[in-house]
């Protein structure tokens, strides 16, 4: 009877050992971290809204790693280490470049700048708070030639994550008066139901008929205390 | 020894003999069909067509019960392991249909009836090939709403073992020559289909001619509306986008098809005085008056559950789920008063104070009939029965209402009466409405049916008159023709409206008297993508009542002494479990194509924002 338990222990523990030899695949453990760029100035994106994409070579069912963007342009990425080919998706407010990739050699933990050209960026924005209304400033520049404007925006939200889709106020510029290149301004009334919060964050988003996603600037916790 | 010569001997001879019976080898099977059969028998190819009516796409359609709560008519109220339909955004496939299996399925059986079925009467073969036909325009039809132009496989393809299989890579036809072959597809067959008129579940002469019109319209509105976006979506192949100046041939050719067909054998359907039941009978009672073109279920051999999915909570006769569908507030402010006035609930006066009305159903009196037969609202009845909906109760404290919500439904409040309805609805809670409305239309009213043991029989409408009308208002609108106002006012007439109830039309009207007549019968999702709004009226925003599922409660007022004491007051809600506003991106205009169908094909253009 013995022998039979020793046995059956024995049959049991190779069993699970066996097991760990096929569950236990190594997770990725390099991580690909970094930001889109325009001239060296990071772009404001939609959070869980724009995406790059990641490809392998080698294998022969091919499939894209979509990788998500932060609201500040920042992304990154659990991979194994090897050589993949980066591309800048549409759906995005920058031009595609689809036969235009970057080739990322992945040894460690790497961090990149991802150019991308935006149809328009916004430069030297500022916010401030005069009374009970919000000003921004800023520069609208047309980038690609070819693009035209379709909404100029300025947000204001309760959370960081301020944007079209989450946002508490949003007030349009007058697109026919816009002037590339030179000082635009907005502003927004505060809300009764943001009046007694202590921060509110403000953005500005422009949007190019061609693209379905806004670039925004960074977002600017303004103190309302 | 010498035994084992005469036994091999034996053994030989035998064998040798055998071999002379070689027909035994060539019985007919009792097991299999061949072709030769099957293409020669009516009785088994009609079998094999209800094969292919049964596997006709749809989205939302065909009683999906889930697909109904995506858009902005409904949430999902059911289990909570499905509330990812309240907390999604459209991906990037949503809606991607790509069947070649069925389109290869039809075009052998095209091919075979010619080869094989010559026992046939011609006009039995006739008949045949022209239903086969009308699916696959019907299926391309499905196709090209989804994906924009595809590759336009009229043949079997097969592989010749050469090592090259450029030939069996066919690139995306344009958008335009989708609809071009559904067209001429259509037109070919419609005599051939004459033999099938009547029947409302097979294709006949008037379902081809409802398909024209559907199509035709879908071409025209994506040649006009998709022209005057800012950025129109188009690739340079044009296997997406249609040009502009093709818009009007195509808004011809369906309003030419709707007139024939409401000219045709078809009358809405009016029978019942009371135009809100007469609307739900229309769907409910199966009269082949209106519905042109139907998939049938029957009673022992092929039901549906959406009865058992979706019935109001307190006359389920099953256990477990029940309510999935909470149809939205905007919906049902979507259907205007009989006075020609929009449709917006009077919840609050001018100075914001709630209105009280004395029963529940008040606030949704002299509305358009066919809201009654499409949602259930409080105060309203099922089955002859009145529903049990109420929120809570709203006790006046302090210069304000309170509003409170029992734990458990058919509660009482400490007055000893009603607290929460056993009907709801009820916030962040499963199987049962978390908007303050059920659905009513296509929920069948016959016994048994929300039970899964019997289940529901009543049938989904592929096409009926009541939509052709609207074609045919919407075809004769942008065309800048008068008829298009009499088509509208006929489908008013009909939901209760007076006579002429409309002046003059916009498209505002046309796009709603859509939503309204065609509510949940799978056409929403479409419309708003052929008029180039979807980005609009579901951007995302957080904050906007198309977006988002929004609510409406009903509370009793508890305000002792004052006049509105045991009223009904209304407060709007956005439920707990409505997580993410509706987002519909550009690129779910052209739903992405699959990874693998770009592999093998490289000839396949991507689709924008792709």
């Amino acid at each position: 009877m013995k022998t039979k338990f020793l046995t059956l222990i024995a049959a049991a523990s190779l069993f699970l050992a066996s097991c760990s030899k096929y569950d236990n695949f190594d997770a990725p453990e390099l991580t690909l971290s970094g930001k889109v760029v325009y001239q060296g100035k990071v772009l404001g994106v939609r959070n869980n809204g724009p995406q790059l994409e990641l490809w392998q070579d080698g294998y022969p069912l091919k499939s894209p790693i979509y990788v998500y963007m932060n609201q500040d342009g920042s992304f990154s990425a659990k991979l194994f280490a090897g050589q993949y080919k980066l591309t800048r998706r549409p759906d995005a407010p920058w031009l595609q470049q689809a036969t235009d990739t970057i080739r990322i050699n992945l040894t460690g933990d790497t961090n990149l700048e991802v150019p991308v050209t935006p149809y328009f960026s916004i430069t030297n924005e500022t916010f401030a708070k005069s009374g009970n209304t919000i000003n921004a400033s800023f520069v609208v520049n047309k980038v690609v030639q070819t693009a035209n404007v379709e909404l100029v925006r300025l947000y204001l939200g309760k959370s960081v994550l301020t944007d079209q889709v989450l946002r508490d106020v949003r007030v349009d510029a007058n697109i026919s008066s816009l002037v590339f290149g030179s000082a635009t301004s907005l502003s927004a009334d505060i809300p009764d139901n943001l009046k007694n919060l202590d921060f509110i964050y403000a953005r500005v988003g422009v949007k190019a008929t061609i693209a379905s996603e806004y670039v925004y600037s960074q977002v600017q916790k303004i103190a309302l205390k | 020894m010498k035994k084992i010569y005469i036994a091999f001997a034996l053994l030989f001879g035998l064998s040798m003999n055998s071999c002379k019976h070689d027909e035994w080898l060539y019985r007919e099977s009792k097991t299999t069909i061949t072709d030769e059969q099957l293409w020669n028998d009516p009785n088994l190819i009609t079998s094999l067509l209800a094969n292919y009516y049964d596997r006709l796409p749809s989205l939302h359609g065909v009683f999906n019960t889930g697909g109904m709560t995506e858009i902005d008519d409904a949430m999902w109220s059911g289990t909570r392991d499905q509330n990812g339909r309240n907390d999604f955004q459209y991906g990037n496939d949503y809606g991607r249909y790509w069947n070649y299996g069925l389109i290869r399925d039809l075009n052998l059986s095209l091919e075979s009836i010619n080869a094989l079925g010559g026992k046939l009467t011609p006009a039995q073969k006739s008949l045949f090939i022209a239903e086969m036909r009308f699916i696959r325009a019907f299926v391309y039809f499905e196709m090209v709403k989804r994906m924009g132009g595809v590759p336009l496989v009229t043949k079997q393809l097969i592989y010749d073992f050469s090592g090259d299989p450029t030939p069996l890579q066919i690139p995306r036809a344009k958008e335009s020559e989708v609809y071009d072959f559904i067209y001429k597809e259509l037109e070919e067959v419609k005599v051939d289909l004459s033999a099938n008129n009547g029947i409302a579940t097979r294709a006949n002469r008037y379902t081809a001619l409802a398909l024209e019109s559907r199509a035709m319209l879908y071409a025209a509105s994506i040649a006009k509306y998709n022209s005057l976006m800012a950025a129109p979506i188009t690739t340079t192949g044009g296997e997406v986008g249609i040009p502009a100046s093709m818009a009007t041939d195509y808004y011809n050719k369906s309003l030419t098809a709707s007139k024939e067909l409401i000219a045709g054998p078809y009358a809405l359907y009016n029978t019942n005085p009371d135009k809100g039941a007469n609307f739900y009978d229309m769907l409910n009672k199966k009269p082949v008056s209106e519905v042109i073109f139907a998939k049938d279920f029957s009673l022992g051999t092929k039901v549906h559950r959406f009865t058992y999915d979706n019935i109001i909570k307190s006359m389920t006769e099953d256990n477990e789920a029940s309510s999935a569908i909470s149809p939205s507030l905007s919906l049902v402010e979507s259907f205007n008063y009989l006075d020609g006035s929009k449709g917006t609930l009077k919840d609050k006066d001018a100075n914001g104070n709630y209105i009280a009305y004395t029963n529940p159903a008040d606030i949704f009196a002299n509305k358009d009939g066919r809201l009654f037969g499409t949602v259930i609202y409080p105060g309203t009845t099922f089955k002859n029965n009145p529903v049990r909906m109420q929120a809570g109760v709203a006790v006046y404290n302090n210069g304000a209402y309170q509003l409170t919500t029992s734990a458990v439904l058919g509660g009482n409040y400490t007055d000893g009466q009603i607290w929460t309805g056993f009907d709801g609805p009820k916030d962040d809670a499963v199987d049962v409405s978390n908007t303050g409305f059920y659905i009513r239309k296509m929920v069948s009213d016959a016994p048994a049916a929300s039970t899964r043991g019997t289940a529901a029989v009543n049938w989904w409408p592929w096409f009926r008159l009541g939509e052709i009308y609207l074609n045919a208002a919407e075809a004769a609108f942008e065309l800048g023709r008068p008829e298009g106002l009499g088509y509208v006012n006929t489908i008013r007439t009909r939901a209760g409206f007076p006579a002429n109830s409309l002046s003059t039309l916009t498209n505002d009207i046309i796009r709603n008297e859509r939503r309204v007549e065609l509510a949940f019968e799978d056409h929403r999702y479409f419309d708003l993508k052929r008029w180039r709004i979807a980005h609009l009226v579901w951007d995302g925003t957080e904050t906007d009542p198309n977006a988002v599922v929004m609510g409406l409660y009903s509370y009793r007022v508890v305000r002792p002494g004052h006049p509105d004491n045991g009223k009904y007051i209304f407060a709007r809600v956005r439920p707990t479990r409505f997580r993410r506003a509706r987002m519909f991106r550009m690129a779910n205009y052209y739903s992405s194509i699959a990874q693998d169908v770009l592999n093998n094909n490289p000839k396949i253009v991507r689709n924008p924002f792709h």
